[in-house]
């Protein structure tokens, strides 16, 4: 990725837009009694666009935020995120993405190792009460969800931040008319 | 070149690595510190924009999600307003013999809510997306008389207590989160326990440490001990409802109850709550 002062401004505007709108909107929206999270998709697709190291940036500033705007101990949530940018940004930099199902399913990836890492996390910090099993099932229908919000997420941060991918040899779309032949 | 490239995205990792483990020994068991304190500051009045701003969209997605769980709960419902009639019935006459008898202890007081305490009412402004904290931010902070362990209910019970305070807003801790614990009783019998949160599931709460001689059954109700010794006291007053009992059971090498609690509170779809400020604390 190449980054520019307006680059970057865009970067900042993504991931603010992004924090405010999960706490806002999707925290507080339940479907099949699981609500969404937007973030790990976020981080996953920053990564697959611009390497290992905006997602890990990325990540990183995308939990700092959550954290302090939740006043949770500060850092926990970045180092998740931070980590799962960075493994997205790894798998950019060693393969090549032929297919358009795979950012949506590294983002299901993505969202299933973030809430693993949360949980990690906070057994680190020494969770203190009963866990229900109904937290698996949250952690997949949130992993579910996150295919979905990925794919939407990937084709528009593409867009917006297009002036700094790389380009792409474009596909020709008719075959070389072949005077003659 | 491609080396030093390499060089120095290791360096920014492990930068960022040290950076978050330090930030997580530094902050780690404090409430509220003086740069969470300034973000939300910031970031409050865009979330009260945004809150509103979403409200429409918010509530179109929740319709979807209500509208399939309400077909399989109408029959249900049924039944249990039939038996809440009966017991309506009977809880206003019991309302009315209290009344009676508060009169006569001259007690200057009027539903669960107890004297001293003054209301502020809030608005939910921000919800955490974690499986592992169930936290609420609220519209109202220290400038309207919110402070740090204030008990928080709505409508139906208690939600959960003041974690952190900025100038325009709060931080809820809900009764559901991994870190909350609350001294309850069950009513009628009064015996006491330690209500736990069970993480991942909002509609079940654990009241532990129950003595197993006195058994409690379904359906009885919980609601805050709110005990207070000379020096120090509960963060809840008495008698706030928090439940019924949904399961109660031995266990069977220890001789105390399990006793499994489903909140009165509605906590995934809370929006107006109030806080009770002032009061007694220990």
């Amino acid at each position: 990725m190449i980054l520019t002062p307006n680059i970057l401004a865009r970067l900042v505007a993504i991931v603010v837009l992004a924090v405010v709108l999960q706490l806002s909107f999707f925290s507080r929206v339940a479907l099949f009694h699981v609500s969404p999270d937007v973030l790990p998709a976020l981080v996953v697709c920053l990564g697959l666009l611009g390497g290992s190291m905006t997602g890990a940036v990325s990540g990183f500033w995308v939990g700092f935020l959550l954290d302090c705007l939740l006043v949770q101990p500060l850092g926990g949530g970045s180092l998740v995120l931070l980590a799962v940018g960075y493994g997205a940004g790894l798998f950019r930099e060693r393969f090549e993405i032929h297919s358009p199902l795979v950012p949506p399913l590294l983002c299901m990836a993505g969202t299933l190792l973030a809430e693993l890492g949360f949980g990690a996390v906070q057994l680190m910090l020494g969770i203190d009460s009963s866990v229900s099993l109904l937290v698996v099932r949250d952690i997949l229908v949130k992993s579910a969800f996150a295919f979905f919000l990925g794919w939407a997420l990937y084709i528009g941060l593409k867009r917006v931040l297009r002036p700094a991918l790389v380009e792409e040899p474009r596909r020709r779309r008719r075959p070389p008319t072949v005077l003659g032949a | 070149m491609y080396r030093k490239q390499v060089r120095r995205r290791r360096a920014v990792l492990a930068l960022l690595i040290v950076g978050s483990f330090a930030l997580l020994t530094l902050t780690y068991g404090q409430g509220s510190n003086g740069v969470q304190r300034g973000v939300s500051t910031i970031f409050s009045p865009i979330q009260s924009v945004a809150d509103q701003a979403l409200k429409p969209a918010r509530d179109l997605v929740n319709w979807f999600d209500e509208t399939f769980d309400a077909r399989g709960r109408n029959s249900q419902l049924h039944s249990e307003l039939e038996a809440t009639r009966r017991e309506a019935v009977e809880g206003q006459a019991a309302i009315a013999e209290n009344a009676d008898l508060r009169k006569l202890l001259s007690l200057d007081r009027s539903g669960a809510i107890p004297a001293g305490y003054e209301e502020v009412t809030a608005r939910v402004i921000a919800r955490s997306p974690s499986l592992w904290f169930a936290d609420v931010t609220i519209d109202a902070g220290s400038n309207d008389g919110v402070e740090v362990d204030d008990p928080v209910v709505n409508g139906d019970g208690l939600v959960g207590r003041v974690s952190a305070v900025t100038g325009g807003t709060a931080q809820v801790t809900l009764i559901t989160d991994q870190s909350s614990a609350v001294s309850a009783k069950v009513v009628p019998p009064g015996v006491q326990g330690v209500l736990r949160p069970n993480v991942g599931d909002p509609e079940d709460l654990i009241l532990d440490f129950i003595d197993s001689s006195k058994l409690v059954g379904q359906g009885q109700t919980i609601v805050t001990a709110g005990w207070r010794s000379s020096e120090i006291a509960s963060l809840f007053p008495p008698n706030l409802p928090i439940g019924e009992i949904t399961k109660a059971s031995i266990l069977d090498q220890e001789a105390i109850q399990q006793v499994h609690v489903r909140p009165f509170a509605d906590l995934r779809n809370l929006d107006r709550i109030q806080v009770l400020t002032g009061g007694w604390r220990g």
